[in-house]
């Protein structure tokens, strides 16, 4: 099947800056696709030259097969929420998810039909004369969603619709725009710098930094498998170990990583010895035990000695920050069983990190600025100057 | 103890302004209106006794034609400033904020400079042998020739509307200096700022993403500012219209300098009444109209804003119940 | 997006429409003809520009005198009425502000009508006290009907700048260790003094623009500039001073305004 949506060689200055470097893209019919980068990255951009709110400086946009580049935005099957929803004020609910329906010049029977069966699916009917300073964050997302949909747009585009909203609301409406996705079955393009609201949702992610997508894939593809120390450290977060591969044998290798030791790693791209990389390891992928662990299939090797630094308590979880000779690590341990009836690795406590061969990945593409996304430990704070 | 305190001090505050105003403001209006009920007598002062034949004299040929003309002027006046302030005031609020502020002094600055002095320079303007009279007469000739071309049936509607007159142009008629013409003309240059402002500083609180979600939803550029802007900034037109119609309906010195004998409007004759004719009654009753036909739209207006207030409060109201997501679901 | 034309056009007409007599303001001040203020004779020759009624307004000849005398009186008044109205509309701010009671709520309704009631009116009415007083109009007549209609811009001007402001700083001052009056003068009207500067700002403007009102209580032979200005329509042979005299006016009030904005600049308000 060819791509519904086709970004072909997009290019977007302003001024000195370049906000979308060569862009090419393809989307399917029917996909929740998600474009996901930090503040500035172009996903925005984007977003706007596909709604017809900004004109590429060069290169082609063509939806359905046709070229859509140069039309304004009210000739475009293409509809937006916006950020901030703008739903328009001076109108009811119920007139501003008309709008659209209004300006095509729909006989009136159709439109009440239409507004009234969108109501009804968002469970809005009862409020449709209120005005939108009468709603609550969540009701004013769902008549925005309501809005753009109503008229069967070719594309639906939404740009970090749930940013305003606390967090409990959030996951609310995360689950209710998957449903809806589900029952419209039209194309939705998803803007966000959150990963986890671009993870649950998305058929597909596009990672965008500094106006170029980085990798373009199933989330669990991204998560698990960055093509580039930016999207390892982006999404998620992760260790990085700079070594050299020293030995490589079948389908795994070893790494050698200085003030550490050797590290075995899974090799599926048959790297060559000789050839630096850097290994990528979740923290929620390196266990830590007070004990060595018991050598058994695969199991026993990657284990360092070092001593925990840091204890947060998050309640699913506990994140330590340990020493390895000079190295901070972060590890997430889960608990699984009633923590009170255990003893807790405490602070000061020596201990057993380790993780699978299969577990680390390697990163050749590798950047040092990225690394600066990776969570560092604490700083202790100066001293109270009365004391 | 502490509240005569407090009591002590607010009439402490409150006095200056409140005794001033009361005696230069409240009481001599409350004069005017009490001469209106007195005849005058042919000295120039008030006759004692309580009549309405100011009033009933009101009715005479000459006033209702003034009152009328007034109105009129008045509200063409606003009618042309506020059509001039729509684009202007989006135009402004559109631009990036430091060009914004510069042009926002630029449309106040002409006020930097005496008001008399500019309607004395557009005077000099329209002078008979003047350039602008020069263009007003093509104009006017433009729109005989076109009158002209038109249909019999055309020409005879728009002579039933009172959208022409038919016969042909005297120049020496049409002289834009001593006419009505100039009078709106210079009120609207007069008034101009004081609409574009109030306009101006509701569109610049106006979130232009609004527009973009209509163009978005299909509407053209027109279409979105008529249905989103202008309900948005409906607030601030109120203002201007205020702003332009009060004293439109009070002036004084442009028909003065500007309308000659042909143009007089009640400004004018509150004045000939009181100074030159010392028919004070006279004069009073027409103020007391003047100040009516403010205050009817000022009071409109406040009812207006109350009642939007009182609907915005219901708002808060409800909007607290709705507050759970799908909660009635 | 595509950028619009039709506003930003209408715009620069405007402007257009706007400077237009200003800078004619500016060119008659150099016309060699004193009464109707041409460039050209009737054969359209250029008659030049001359220079002679700045030298007659800063010499101060007989001619220019009484235009001259007017125009000192105008910056008498306004000066004094700004002042007063400063004063008086302060305090009204701060009343209306602190408390909310019934006679606050007159106070209100008293300080707003000014603002829309015609000047014409107020005129008419300040007239008519007067000569029910039999009070001899002059100086002391305008000064006060000039304070009158100025007060409520004041009070208006402060009263938006005080709505503006936290109380909690107030608070803070008080709970620091500040008296009432302390307070007031240290915390409350250095964050005020903005607001009072723009309300007399205006109030000066108005006050030296005013026509009509002054015309009702000016008695005669006391005229101010826009007075003594709007009397010479019919007759006068050196109205070019007129335009010099505004000339020069427009120049001051522009260099203060840029001198203001630098001094507010520099303190960084």
């Amino acid at each position: 099947m060819s791509d519904f949506l086709v970004f072909e060689n997009v290019t977007k200055r302003f001024g000195p800056l370049t906000a979308v470097n060569n862009v090419s893209l393809g989307i399917k019919k029917g996909e929740f696709f998600s474009l996901l980068g930090p503040s500035g990255c172009g996903k925005t951009t984007l977003l706007r030259m596909l709604g017809g709110f900004e004109m590429p400086d060069s290169g082609r946009i063509f939806l359905d097969g046709k070229d859509i580049t140069d039309l304004s935005p009210n000739q475009r099957r293409v509809h937006t929420v916006f950020q901030n929803y703008a739903l328009f004020p001076t109108m009811t609910i119920w007139d501003n998810i008309a709008f659209s329906l209004k300006l095509s010049k729909l006989p009136k029977r159709e439109i009440e039909e239409k507004v009234d069966a969108i109501l009804d699916m968002i469970q809005m009917r009862e409020h449709a004369w209120k005005y939108p300073n009468q709603l609550s964050g969540g009701q004013k997302q769902r008549v925005a969603i309501a809005r753009a949909l109503v008229d069967r747009p070719q594309v639906l585009l939404l740009d970090e619709p749930l940013a305003a909203l606390d967090l409990k609301l959030r996951q609310h409406m995360l689950m209710e725009l998957d449903l809806i996705h589900d029952q419209v079955g039209i194309t939705f393009i998803y803007v966000t710098h959150d990963q986890g609201e671009a993870m649950s949702l998305s058929d597909r992610i596009a990672v965008m930094n500094r106006g170029k997508v980085e990798q373009l894939d199933q989330p669990a593809q991204i998560y698990e498998a960055p093509v580039s120390s930016f999207v390892a450290a982006f999404i998620g977060d992760t260790n990085f170990f700079a070594g050299e591969i020293v030995a490589a044998e079948g389908d795994y290798c070893t790494i050698r990583c200085e003030g550490l030791g050797d590290i075995q790693a899974f090799n599926d791209r048959k790297l060559a010895v000789g050839q630096n990389v850097h290994l990528s390891v979740r923290p929620e992928k390196i266990h830590i035990t007070l004990n060595a662990p018991q050598p058994e299939n695969g199991v026993g090797v990657n284990v360092f000695q070092s001593t925990v630094t840091d204890v947060i308590y998050q309640g699913v979880y506990t994140k330590y920050w340990i020493m390895c000779g000079d190295r901070s690590v972060s590890a997430l341990k889960p608990h699984s069983r009633f923590l009170l009836d255990q003893a807790p690795i405490t602070w000061n406590d020596k201990v057993y990190m380790w993780w699978h061969p299969d577990d680390g990945y390697m990163i050749e593409n590798f950047s040092e600025s990225d690394a600066g996304l990776v969570q560092t430990p604490p700083d202790a704070p100066k001293e109270f100057p009365g004391k | 103890m502490k509240n005569r305190k407090g009591f002590f001090s607010e009439g402490l505050l409150t006095a200056p302004s409140f005794l001033w105003l009361a005696l230069f403001f409240a009481i001599p209006t409350l004069i005017v209106v009490s001469f209106t009920f007195h005849g005058h007598t042919p000295n120039g002062g008030v006759a004692e006794p309580y009549s309405l034949e100011t009033w009933r004299a009101l009715a005479d040929p000459d006033y209702p034609s003034i009152i009328w003309r007034t109105l009129r002027i008045s509200v063409k006046v606003t009618l042309w400033c506020i059509l001039l302030s729509l684009p202007c005031a989006y135009a402004i609020a559109r631009m990036d904020k430091r060009l914004r502020a510069i042009v926002a002094g630029a449309i106040m600055l002409p006020f930097w400079t005496s008001f008399v002095v500019r309607v004395f320079a557009w005077r000099t303007m329209l002078h008979p042998d003047g350039w602008l009279q020069a263009c007003y007469l093509s104009y006017l000739r433009f729109g005989e020739w076109l009158f002209q071309c038109m249909p019999a049936f055309v020409q005879h509607t728009l002579t039933g509307l009172g959208l022409a007159t038919s016969g042909s142009l005297d120049p020496a008629m049409a002289t834009m200096l001593d006419s009505e013409v100039a009078v709106v003309l210079v009120s609207v240059y007069s008034f101009l700022p004081f609409s574009i402002m109030p306009i101006y500083s509701a569109a610049e609180k106006f979130d232009f993403s609004l527009m973009e979600a209509a163009l978005d939803l299909g509407a053209n550029s027109f279409y979105a500012f008529r249905k989103i802007f202008i309900p948005c900034i409906r607030q601030g037109i109120i203002s201007a219209v205020l702003m332009v119609f009060i004293p439109a309906i009070g002036s004084y010195v442009i028909p003065q300098m500007l309308g000659g004998t042909n143009c007089v409007l009640i400004g004018n004759k509150i004045f000939m009444r009181a100074i030159q004719n010392r028919n004070i009654p006279h004069a009073s009753a027409l103020a007391t109209l003047m100040a009516v036909s403010v205050l009817v739209p000022m009071a409109m207006t406040v009812w207006w804003r109350a009642r939007q207030k009182a609907r915005d409060l219901k708002k808060a109201d409800t909007g607290l119940a709705a507050h759970i997501p799908g909660a009635k679901a | 997006m595509k950028k619009s034309f039709f506003a930003p056009t209408v715009l620069a007409l405007v402007l257009l429409f706007l400077y237009i007599p200003i800078l004619l303001v500016i060119a008659y001040g150099f016309s060699p003809d004193g009464i109707s203020l041409r460039f050209f004779d009737a054969d359209g020759n250029f008659l030049g520009f001359t220079v002679k009624w700045y030298r007659q307004l800063f010499t101060g000849v007989y001619s220019v005198r009484s235009l001259l005398d007017s125009f000192w009186l105008s910056l008498e008044i306004a000066g004094l009425a700004t002042l007063f109205s400063c004063v008086i509309g302060t305090t009204a701010a701060l009343a209306l502000n602190r408390w909310k009671s019934r006679l606050q709520s007159v106070h209100y309704a008293l300080v707003y009508t000014p603002l829309v009631m015609p000047d014409i009116l107020i005129g008419i009415s300040l007239l008519m006290l007067f000569v029910a007083c039999r009070v001899e109009c002059g100086f002391w007549t305008i000064l006060i009907a000039h304070i009158t209609f100025c007060v409520s811009y004041v009070v208006m001007t402060v009263l938006a700048r005080l709505q503006d402001f936290d109380r909690s700083i107030v608070e803070a001052a008080y709970d620091l260790g500040a008296g009432p009056l302390y307070t007031f003068f240290k915390v409350e009207l250095p964050i005020l003094m903005p607001g009072i500067i723009a309300g007399g700002l205006l109030a000066f403007t108005l006050s030296i623009d005013d026509v009509v009102i002054t015309a009702f209580v000016n008695g005669a032979g006391t005229n101010t500039f826009p007075t003594y200005v709007s009397s010479m329509v019919k007759h006068s042979k050196n109205l070019p001073a007129v335009f010099a005299l505004s000339t020069v006016m427009l120049i001051a009030t522009c260099l203060l305004a840029g001198l203001s904005r630098t001094i507010s600049k520099r303190h960084g308000t």
